[in-house]
This record gives structure tokens, sequence and C-alpha cells, in this order.
């Protein structure tokens, strides 16, 4: 099922950064027919509007209705738009592949859906280990002045723009919209308190907006090609849109596929065009659908398992950033957790005192279960943790996505976690022979020293 | 609406009812009972007034809203999931709910996970007593915990003194960055930051620089538990022995509130006592250390100097021969040749019968003076005070009268020479650095009888002839005027050691001998004269200087607005 590339189109490309092939290739025309063409801003947001589009970047909350937000009088305070590109969910890696393969494109997103928030200052957030994105993006921005389409009069038009990019310090909340915003600020990044939304008080007390690196791109082809047009494709009206998926595990060929949303799972694990099913002919035996933060599904749930917003929610899970982790059958689903809490556990950005506290015990008792020194009462211990450190116990939904991989694996695998307890071993995988020596004398991978700070 | 007072009288129109007027509360609702709370309140204060206490770390009154601890959570009727109350906007016709399972659940959850890595020292830890872990977890958390892993431990960055005064022990911080805020919001220095973040996050001064501006105590005081205690008071005492006696710090003529602190006749700690309009939640590093002074009794006998020789005397036999020396005076070179001087240490009451001693013998002989100090700040609720005087009742001294009358002479008369009276009163040793000063006490000196009622020695207290020792600000009661002319109460804590007592005391002991006044007037019987005779004092009442909150005159003009 090949569909046509809309988004990943120039990807491989020769020279797909420059500006010269961008503009060959027919950019810059959705601005060009936006600010030249009598668009008011008001009817880009409709047009996104009809489209359908939702927010690539977890969430899925549909863009114009986002963008609307924004009070009608800003009373004198400038409205500013930031770009999320602090791609940092584990297995995530799509909007990296857009900002260095084909900077103008999101440029060209941006400076459309600036024109539609009336915004003049523009802002690039970038995870700070994107390195080359930073400078890709800043020589694409440079380029983009120097033809006119940033600065003072863009187009001839008289609307005016400035865009930076301003790379972060290395800490995975500040992909949180308002962690963001902190950092951008200059301070520490942690999410604020919501009531007041950003779009009413976001940076430097302004309206601000929020958007995801591919959420952007997709206004450019939302102009070029109709609302429409847009909304056609995917599964349903809700789910609109070409989406981006990432790949990866144990699948023979892992990587960035485009697909409208809506893309049956087992369609991307195994069809030709995308992964090609599993490598080493193993078996599935669980699936993570939306980066670190989405619950697991096991194999007979990804059977009839549509790639969208809606369909994952259906299954208890949720699309998020649209990252397929898949984990073969000789993974050890206590390993797996763990490695999962000890991301959560570091990330954490230590505000609130149930996921700052909850966190590290979540990694403590799974690193003893995997250590081979767990207890059965640890399984329901793991539930009660995570089910009081989340649903409203925090400011930002961090603690809700750190119990999500805890939670679903321990509720969809419960019996090999009896069984890690019972016989102080994997199930499966390379761990799973019974050790030479006593248990409890194997080596244990975590480390109990204080830490260091 | 359907009150019976609304009926219109017969043939009158009927009066179309004036719309009611914009209130200015809000109607919430609190576990079924509406309340009328004003706008400007904090959804956990408003809960205070309805009488629900809503467990909290991190909120303070004073200091911005975090949401951070996530104590304070409650139901609120329309939204699913349980809310913080100190983030939740107050709003008309807001149903609170606080005692519903969800929430009891939730705050048990919370103490537990604040519990997991809090060590189990509050055997040692100085905050045991007055901790909120403490009772929040008697009174919301679950006695048992689940946790059976390693506790967290800050190497490095337990038991360290981070400045002159604080003393931090991270291993027993919870996070709640209220010291962070009052060193950014109310400092203004911002000392202290969070380092690190989850699990590991720990708050520290930012750069290594020290946590030293003028009020880093009250950084410990807003520590709701004990990463963050005082030097000073560190081991010191157990806090349930301390007693509490509403008092005024001597500091300077900002005249802060605090509490004295104190078991057994000794001063442990000055605590701040809320006033708004003063000291707010606040008092200043030098102030609040200020404390230990008040330990000290270094006069500890009455003496008189005959011949070079210095012997003990009692103080009724001091006092008689104070009185017997005037009265020679008196009779001899006429009441020119006395001289009283009173302290802005001293309170109202004190200064007033001085003053009124020396109208008795018709001497207009009498002045006050203080020191200039550098100039303290204190942020009241509203606006910045400043004080620039070395003592707390310069302003009250003066008011009572304590200025040369009648072509009287002041000090500066006497220390230049312009006066050499025979009888010198200093009614308080250390009314300034003057006592200090071995060539004005020379000066001084030259007087027949030099006689000085004190509490510490000086140069003064070595030259005088007779030295009576007088009680501490603990071991006494009055009031003191303050910069704002704010007359405020403070209260005896304790009695005196004997043989020392309160100025007053010695003072109406001389005044009775030389023929004024009754022997049984209290503080409070010199206060009814003060309401009739002083000008600006007479609508004092009792029941107002327990809150010191009375102005005497004037609107006080605040020195820059926040």
């Amino acid at each position: 099922m090949a569909s046509e590339k809309v988004l990943l189109a120039r990807v491989g490309r020769k020279d797909s950064r420059s500006i010269e092939t961008y503009v060959e290739d027919g950019g810059y025309k959705a601005l060009r027919t936006v600010l030249t063409g009598g668009w008011s801003p008001e009817k880009l947001t409709d047009e996104v509007k009809k489209s359908g589009l939702r927010g690539r970047g977890g969430a899925g909350f549909p863009t114009g209705v986002k963008w609307g937000f924004v009070p009608k009088d800003t009373k004198g305070k400038p409205v500013y738009l930031l770009l999320n590109a602090d791609e940092s969910e584990p297995g995530t890696f799509k909007d990296r592949l857009l900002m260095e393969e084909d900077p103008h494109q999101v440029i060209e997103g941006m400076i459309l859906s600036a024109y539609a928030l009336k915004c003049r200052d523009a802002y690039i957030y970038i995870r700070g280990e994107f390195y080359l994105g930073a400078r890709i993006l800043d020589a694409a921005i440079a380029e983009a002045y120097d033809k006119g389409f940033l600065g003072e009069n863009i187009l001839g038009s008289g609307y005016a723009l400035n865009l930076t990019v301003h790379r972060g310090a290395g800490a995975y909340i500040c992909g949180e919209e308002t962690g963001l915003i902190e950092s951008l600020e200059g301070k520490r990044g942690q999410p604020r308190i919501k009531p007041p939304f950003p779009a009413v008080h976001g940076v430097f007390g302004s309206p601000t907006i929020v958007n995801n690196v591919e959420t952007l791109a997709c206004v450019v082809h939302i102009v070029n090609r109709g609302a429409e047009w847009f909304a056609k494709i995917g599964r349903n009206e809700k789910n609109t849109g070409p989406k981006l998926y990432c790949l990866s595990g144990h699948v023979v060929r892992p990587g960035v596929y485009e697909a409208p949303l809506g893309l049956p799972m087992k369609e991307l694990l195994f069809g030709a065009d995308f992964g090609q099913g599993m490598k080493d002919g193993r078996k599935v035996k669980a699936v993570i659908p939306g980066g670190a933060s989405a619950a697991m599904l096991t194999a007979e749930e990804i059977e009839d398992c549509p790639l969208d917003f809606d369909g994952l929610v259906a299954k208890g899970s949720m699309l998020g950033s649209a990252a397929i982790i898949v984990m073969n059958e000789d993974t050890c689903i206590v390993d797996a957790a763990k490695n999962l809490s000890k991301f959560f556990s570091h990330e954490s950005c230590g505000q609130c005192t149930p996921c700052r506290e909850g966190t590290p015990w979540l990694l403590k008792v799974l690193t003893r279960i995997e250590a081979g020194e767990g207890r059965l009462e640890d399984i329901d211990l793991l539930e009660k943790i995570s089910n009081q450190m989340a649903n409203g116990m925090t400011i930002c939904v961090f603690a809700d996505a750190a119990i999500a991989p805890v939670l679903s694996s321990v509720g969809k695998f419960r019996e090999e976690y009896r069984h890690h307890i019972d016989q102080n071993r994997c199930l499966v995988g390379p761990r799973s022979a019974v050790p030479s020596s006593a248990p409890d004398l194997r080596p244990s991978t975590f480390d109990l020293r204080p830490p260091t700070v | 609406m359907s009150t019976p007072d609304n009926k219109a009288p017969a043939g009158a129109p009927p009066a179309t009812p004036p719309p009611p007027p914009p209130k200015d509360t809000f109607t919430v609702v609190f576990d079924g009972a509406p309340i009328e709370v004003p706008k400007n309140l904090n959804l956990i204060e408003a809960a205070k007034l309805a009488g629900i206490e809503i467990p909290h770390f991190c909120f303070h009154p004073r200091l911005s809203v975090v949401g951070q601890c996530r104590m304070c959570l409650v139901e609120v009727e329309g939204v699913p999931k349980i809310q913080a109350a100190c983030t939740t906007p107050l709003k008309d016709g807001l149903r609170i709910k606080t005692t519903t399972d969800k929430v009891i659940q939730s705050r048990a959850a919370n103490m537990e996970f604040l519990l997991i890595n809090h060590p189990l020292d509050c055997p040692i830890c100085d905050q045991a007593g007055e901790c909120k872990l403490q009772d929040n977890s008697f009174g919301y958390g679950d006695q048992r915990s689940r946790y059976d892993e390693r506790k967290r431990q800050y190497a490095g960055f337990d038991r360290t003194m981070i400045g002159p005064h604080v003393i931090a022990d991270m291993t027993r911080c919870i996070q709640c960055t209220r010291c962070i805020r009052f060193c950014e919001e109310i400092a203004g220095t911002a000392e202290l930051t969070f380092l690190d973040r989850g699990g590991r996050t720990l708050v520290w001064t930012h750069d290594g620089k020290p946590l030293a501006n003028d009020w880093s105590a009250c950084a410990a005081d807003v520590c709701p538990v004990g990463a963050l205690t005082t030097r000073e008071f560190r081991f010191r005492k157990r806090v349930w022995y301390l007693r509490k006696t509403p008092s005024v710090c001597p500091g300077c003529n900002i005249g802060c509130n605090n509490s004295i602190e104190h078991g057994d006749g000794i001063v442990y700690r000055f605590l701040p006592r809320l006033n708004p309009e003063v000291n707010d939640y606040w008092l200043c590093d030098y102030g609040r250390f200020l404390s230990e002074s008040l330990n000290l009794q270094e006069i500890e006998k009455a003496t008189i100097r005959e011949k070079e020789e210095v012997r003990d005397v009692l103080v009724p036999v001091a006092i008689e021969r104070i009185a017997q020396r005037i009265r020679e005076t008196i009779e001899g070179a006429g009441p020119k040749e006395l001289f009283f001087l009173g302290s802005a240490n001293l309170s109202n009451e004190e200064n007033f019968l001085l003053r009124k001693l020396a109208d008795h013998l018709s001497c207009g002989n009498r002045d006050v003076v203080v020191d200039k100090s550098r100039v303290r700040r204190m942020k009241s609720k509203t606006a910045w005070i400043e004080g620039d005087h070395a003592a707390a009742n310069y302003a009250g001294a003066r008011d009572m009268g304590l200025s040369p009358s009648d072509g009287g002479a002041s000090l500066e008369d006497v220390l230049n020479g312009k006066l050499a009276p025979e009888v010198i009163v200093v009614a308080d040793g250390s009314f300034s650095s003057i006592g200090d000063d071995e060539e004005k006490v020379a000066v001084l000196r030259r007087a027949k009888t030099l006689v000085v009622l004190a509490r510490t020695t000086n140069a003064l207290t070595r030259a005088a002839d007779i030295v009576v020792p007088a009680a501490s600000l603990a071991e006494k009661e009055g009031t003191f005027t303050n910069v704002q002319g704010r007359v405020q109460k403070f209260e005896r804590a304790f009695l005196p050691k004997p043989p020392a007592r309160p100025h007053g005391e010695l003072l109406l002991q001389l005044a009775v001998l030389l023929g004024f006044g009754d022997r049984n007037w209290t503080p409070t019987d010199i206060r009814r004269q003060i309401q009739s005779e002083v000008e600006g004092y007479g609508q004092l009442t009792e029941k107002e200087l327990e809150g010191g909150i009375l102005m005497k005159k004037g609107d006080f003009v605040p020195v820059g607005g926040l």
C-alpha cells in the first residue's frame, strides 16, 4: 500500500536542505498564496480547522482550535509562536528528519502559522542534542532572510516575522509546552500551573502557541492542496492527514515512514513498504505505540489496531508521538519496564512530590525484581504506587506518562513478573538460563551508591 | 428576599428595590457549608475562615503559589481530577470537598511519598515539635510505609552552613521551595536555587555564594521541616519546652513584633510574630539574634563607691542613697544641679516616670539620646519600612517629654561643660555608645554623684558612684513607639533574677522616696497617666495594644511601595 509521500517528498533528494532546490520543488508557494493572494489570518486558521489537522506532538489536539484560543484582544501584548522541536520522547525521530533533511518546509510552515496568529516573533526550541539540526535550521533561516521570506515586509505584503533558533539544555520535560516556555525564558525547565494556559499567558507573559514540527509542516500542504484534500487522507474525519511513524525495535527495517493516519499496525510492522516483518523470524511480544509514555500493547491487541489518535485510545493506549517500539518474544518485559522507568526517573523535573519520589521508587522496585530480589507483593506495590502518582496528583502529565509502561506491563504480563520473582530470573532472553551460582549472588544492575550531585 | 421587613407602607407606590451593591466577597461552599470569603484570598486561607484545615507545605500567604507539594489536594465539584487547593482560583459558587475518600487517600499517598526518603531523625532534629511533616504525617498519613529500599542521601549536602546563620541538611528537605521563594520574592537576593532534578533535586546556594541577606534566618522560619535550621538555636532546646511571650524587637525603631521563646528564665530565641503593618511574617537577622543578649546580666549587685572603694549593697540601700544625694543637692545648690538622662531602650512608661520625677523636683535638665545606626529595612505586607535608630523607643521617649525644659540643659550641654551637675541619674547605662566613650564618661564623672541603672557593664558603670542592677526586656512589660508612631506593647516573659528589678520599678522606688507616686503603681497605671497627659496617646486601649496596631498620629508614609 504505497501512498504518496507528502511530508517526506523531498527527503533523499540531492541538496534537499538548500532553499534553491526547495523553491525549485514548489517551495514557498504556499507562503506566496497566503501573503499575496489576499488570505486573511482568519481564513488560514479556518482552513486549518477544516482540514482536521491534529497536533502531531502527542496530545492530538486540533491545531486550528488551539490557534483560536489566542484572545481576540491581546491588550497590546505580542503573540508568540513557539516550535516545539524538543523531540525527546524515546523512540521518536521524525521531527529530526524533517528539520535536518527539509528545513525549509518547517520554516515555511512556521511563517504561515505565525501569519495566522499575527505573530511577529517566533522561536524554534530545539533540543540541545540536535546540534546538527540547529545548525541546519540556522543556515536555512539565514537563506530565508536573504530571499525575503523572513524579516520585514515579507514578499511585499507588509507582514514581518523574526525567527530565532533556541537550543535547549537537555531535559525531556522541556518538551512539555509550559516547561518549554519556562526554559525559553531562561528559567529552570519545569511545567507551570494551568490555568492560565499558554494561549492566554505564555512566554514572557504573552499569548503563546506551541506547536510540533510535523504539525506546522502539514500547514504548508493544507494551503497548497486545500483542506478538503487533507481531510480526505486518513481513516476517518477525526483522524486526517499524512503522518510520520517512527518504527524501531526488533523489526527488519526500522525507520521513519509516512502513511495516512490510521495505518493498520500490522501493515506498519509487516508491510513490504514499511517494517518488513520481525527480525530473525521472531514473534511479536509487545508493542509500544506512542513513545515511552504510551501503554504497551500485546501481540493480540495489535491484530486490528489502526495507528491513529482515536484508534489507540480505544485500545487503552495512545498515538503520542507515533513512536512504535516493537519488542520480540525474547524481550524480558520486566527489563523493558525497568529501562523505561529509569528514563522517567532521570527526567522527572522534581517539583511535585508524587512524581519526584514515585519515579525513583518504581525504578528501585523494578530493579530489585530484575536483579532477582523481588517479592510477590511487589507486583501489587508497583500498581499501587503508580495509581497514587497520576490523575491530578501532579502539575503536569509526566507522572501519567511515567506509570504507563509500568501499569501496562504489570497488567498484561503479570505472569512474567510472577515468574521473575519466583525463579529469580527472566522468563525469556539471554538471562533466562538458571544461574550457575546462587541467584542472590548475581551482580546487581543497579548502583546503590548515594546519588552524586 | 422573603424577609418580612420589606413590606411597603400602605398607599405608597411599590418601590423597586435598589440593585444590590456589587459583592466584594465570594460564596464558597466547603463540604456543603457556604461561607462568604474575601475575593483576594487563597483557597487554603478561605478554608481556614470556614474552620477547615487543608494540610499544605509549599503554600505560604506571602509567597507566590507554586502548587508543588501536592498536599493540599481537594475535590472541586465539576472537575473530574483531584485539584491542588492552593492553585484553584476562588470564584463564586465554588464547591469544595475536603473529606471524601479520594481526598483522604491522596493526602495519605502524598505523605507516603514525602516520607520515603525523609530520614527518621526526629529525635535529633531541631524542627521536631514544630514540624509540618510531623504534624501532617500524624494528621493525614498512614502509619505504615511500604518503602523498603534505600533512602536517598545527599552526601556533602548535609549539616552544612550555607550562610552566617543557616545550616542546611538536604536529606531532610521536602523540596517545597519556600526558602527559594523567600530569598527571591521578599529578600530580593535570590541566593537559593534548585540544583539537579527529579529525585536528586536539592536546594542550595547559587554558585556557592553564601545565604547572607539581612533576613537569612527567615529562610529557616519558612522551612516546614528541619532542612534549614539556625546555627544559634540548633541543639539548644526542644521546642515543646519553650514558652512564648509576645514582645517587640529591641534592635531598632522599626519595632518588629516578635515572640520571646524562653524556658526557665532563659531566652532561647526570637521568632517573628505576625503583624502585617510592621514586620509581617519576618524578622531581620540582627534583631532576631539579639535574643541571646537578653540573657546577659553583668550587673548582678547594687554597688556604691565610697572613697575609691566599691562595695556591694542591697538595692533599697542604693536607692535610698540616691534619694539622699538628690535631697541634699536640692537643699544645697537647688534642682538646677540635677540631671536626668532617659533612654530609647526604655519603655514609654519608664521614660514617662523619669520625666514626671524630674517635673516633681522642678528640674528641667533631662534628655534622651540615641545612636543613629545603619539603616535597617523590613518588609511589611505592603511596603518597606526603614529604621535608623539603634534602639526601639526614641520616638516614645521624646513623646514622654524627655527634652530639656524651662531653660534646662541637654546632654550635650553637660558634655560641653555648660552645666556641671552635682547628681547625674542615668536611667539606662547602655543608652548609647557614649557609655563606652571614656572621654565623655570622664566628663560625666565630674559630677559629685553619678548614678547608673544598668544590666551590662561599660565605661559608664565602671565609673559610676552608684550602680543598680536592672532587668532585661524579657523581664518587664511596657510599650514602645516605633518609627511609624505605632505604640506597641511587649509583655513580661519571666521575672527578673534578684536583685535586679525593671528600670521602671527602680525609678518608682526612687520617686516614692522623693515624695512622688505610689509604690503600687504598675506599668498599666502609668500607662493610664500617659493616656490622660501625653498628646496623641489618649486613644490607647489595652485591647488595641495587644495587637500592636494602634497608630498614634497621622498616617505613616511608607518608604517605597511594593
